[in-house]
């Protein structure tokens, strides 16, 4: 049965996931603009003096970047309560590693990215991938680090928003580290998106997975040959799952 | 020539009555219990009657400094040194309170106002001076000890003051040498009130990481360029992981 699809993501997680990366563009294109300081200024560049004179000023940009991330927030709290089930699903698929299996086809998936089969074949290694399911490594690493990162980006973000609203000067301590960490962590997830970017939109291999991201299912080929543990699974039921 | 607003202070004719203090809170509102401006006593022990132990008094705040170290505290800019007027300014709505200029300061010239909630300091009372008014400490000193203007303009109060006594001006010798602009002629008493600048820890490790997280996020840069590369140049030899 080569034509039946197979569904992949609800209404609701296809709209979290496309809200979640209009929001993080926007919240990295605003934040990035808040740092004005030599020593840690991303690009070194006239980028926050630019951005805070097109929108009226740094406060302004402030502003606008604590909406966002308000929003953001708000986002995901709806979700939560929309697709309570779809998040339980999301958060055990994403956090349950195999770890022979999933850092066996972490390490060749790298390998066959960017040096390609003929390396693995070199050092006397099967080029075929294990098995994965419902999630690969790669989009496993990924999602880890989104939600991790995501709940402390969003918590050290409310802090600051809270410390000229709530807190005292006793605060400032706690404050001066939500600052660090929340520049850290949006650092080291925007290293990891720049993989997923590549990984599901432009790589030609993630194509249907791509397309899924808009009509929620995926071609049974792509799902035998991407994430045959799970294909195994949902094929010999009779009713799609809702996940 | 750019300005550099600066104060002048002749220590010998204060007399200690706290007069630039009060008038200071009343002009900006300071909170009870916070201070933008000060006046500081020498250590040693006044006993009348000897002549060569003075009273020594040192008035001051913010000093607007040359290379202040509150600004390389601060991640936004919402604290910098305004270039055309040589001001140290805070820009109340870009600031958050995080709390990293005040130890930065070594003067101790900044606090965390308990009404904002944001960094505060002495600002030469900018709404007195669009309306052609001295700042409230300069005006209502009695002695005539502190002097304000532009330094760099030798017809202001300050400059011509500044420029008559160059060669005695003292300033305030921190540990941390932040080229204060704020003169002392006259003996202000021994200069070791000035403390150290302390950056928070938090500022320094997020200054540490930073090329750390450029290098990360270069390094995940190159790798999508090597993907790319790969899928460009050799995409027809990759096939599917798995067959049928």
């Amino acid at each position: 049965m080569p034509d039946k699809t197979y569904k992949r993501h609800d209404r609701s997680d296809i709209f979290i996931h496309w809200f979640n990366a209009a929001c993080w563009l926007l919240l990295l294109l605003t934040g990035v603009g808040l740092i004005q300081n030599p020593a840690i200024d991303p690009f070194g560049s006239g980028y926050p003096a630019w951005l805070r004179s097109v929108v009226g000023g740094g406060g302004n940009l402030l502003a606008i970047h604590e909406g966002i991330g308000l929003v953001w927030i708000a986002g995901f709290i709806l979700y939560t309560v929309v697709n309570f089930r779809g998040a339980k699903f999301f958060l055990a698929e994403v956090f349950a590693v195999s770890p022979a299996r999933d850092m066996g086809w972490m390490l060749k998936k790298i390998v066959l990215m960017t040096l390609g089969p003929k390396a693995l074949k070199m050092v006397g290694a099967d080029p075929a991938l294990p098995d994965q399911g419902y999630y690969n490594m790669g989009q496993k690493a990924f999602a880890q680090a989104s939600v991790v990162g995501g709940v402390v980006i969003a918590v050290t973000g409310v802090i600051m928003y809270l410390s000229d609203r709530t807190f005292g000067a006793e605060s400032t301590g706690m404050i001066g580290w939500a600052v660090a960490v929340h520049f850290i962590s949006v650092g080291l997830v925007f290293a990891g998106l720049l993989v997923h970017v590549y990984m599901a939109a432009i790589s030609p291999d993630e194509r249907p997975g791509f397309k899924s991201m808009f009509t929620g299912v995926v071609p049974g080929g792509y799902a035998k040959h991407h994430h045959r543990l799970w294909w195994e699974k949902v094929r010999t039921e009779p009713e799609q799952g809702s996940e | 020539m750019v300005q550099q607003l600066a104060m002048v202070i002749d220590a010998a004719k204060c007399i200690d009555c706290k007069g630039c203090v009060a008038a200071c809170k009343v002009a900006n509102n300071v909170p009870e219990g916070q201070f933008r401006n000060w006046i500081k006593h020498a250590e040693f022990q006044v006993v009348p009657g000897i002549s060569d132990n003075k009273a020594r008094f040192q008035p001051g705040a913010c000093m607007h400094c040359e290379k202040p170290t509150c600004v390389d505290a601060c991640p936004t800019g919402a604290t910098y040194k305004d270039m055309d007027t040589g001001e140290v300014v805070i820009d109340e709505s870009l600031c958050i309170g995080c709390g990293n200029c005040i130890p930065a300061c070594p003067y101790d010239a900044r606090y965390r106002n308990e009404v904002t909630r944001k960094a505060d300091k002495c600002n030469y009372c900018p709404e007195r001076r669009a309306a052609g008014l001295s700042p409230a400490c300069v005006d209502t000193c009695p002695t005539k000890a502190r002097v304000f203007g532009d330094i760099n303009d030798p017809t202001s109060a300050a400059g011509a003051l500044y420029v008559k006594n160059r060669e005695r001006l003292t300033r305030v010798s921190a540990q941390t040498d932040t080229l204060p602009n704020m003169y002392y002629l006259g003996d202000p008493g021994p200069g070791h009130w000035g403390g150290k600048a302390v950056v928070p820890a938090s500022m320094v490790a997020m200054k540490e990481s930073a090329p750390f997280i450029k290098g990360i996020v270069a390094l995940s840069g190159l790798g999508v360029l090597a993907m790319l590369g790969r899928q460009l140049f050799a995409g027809s030899e990759h096939k599917e992981d798995t067959d049928a």
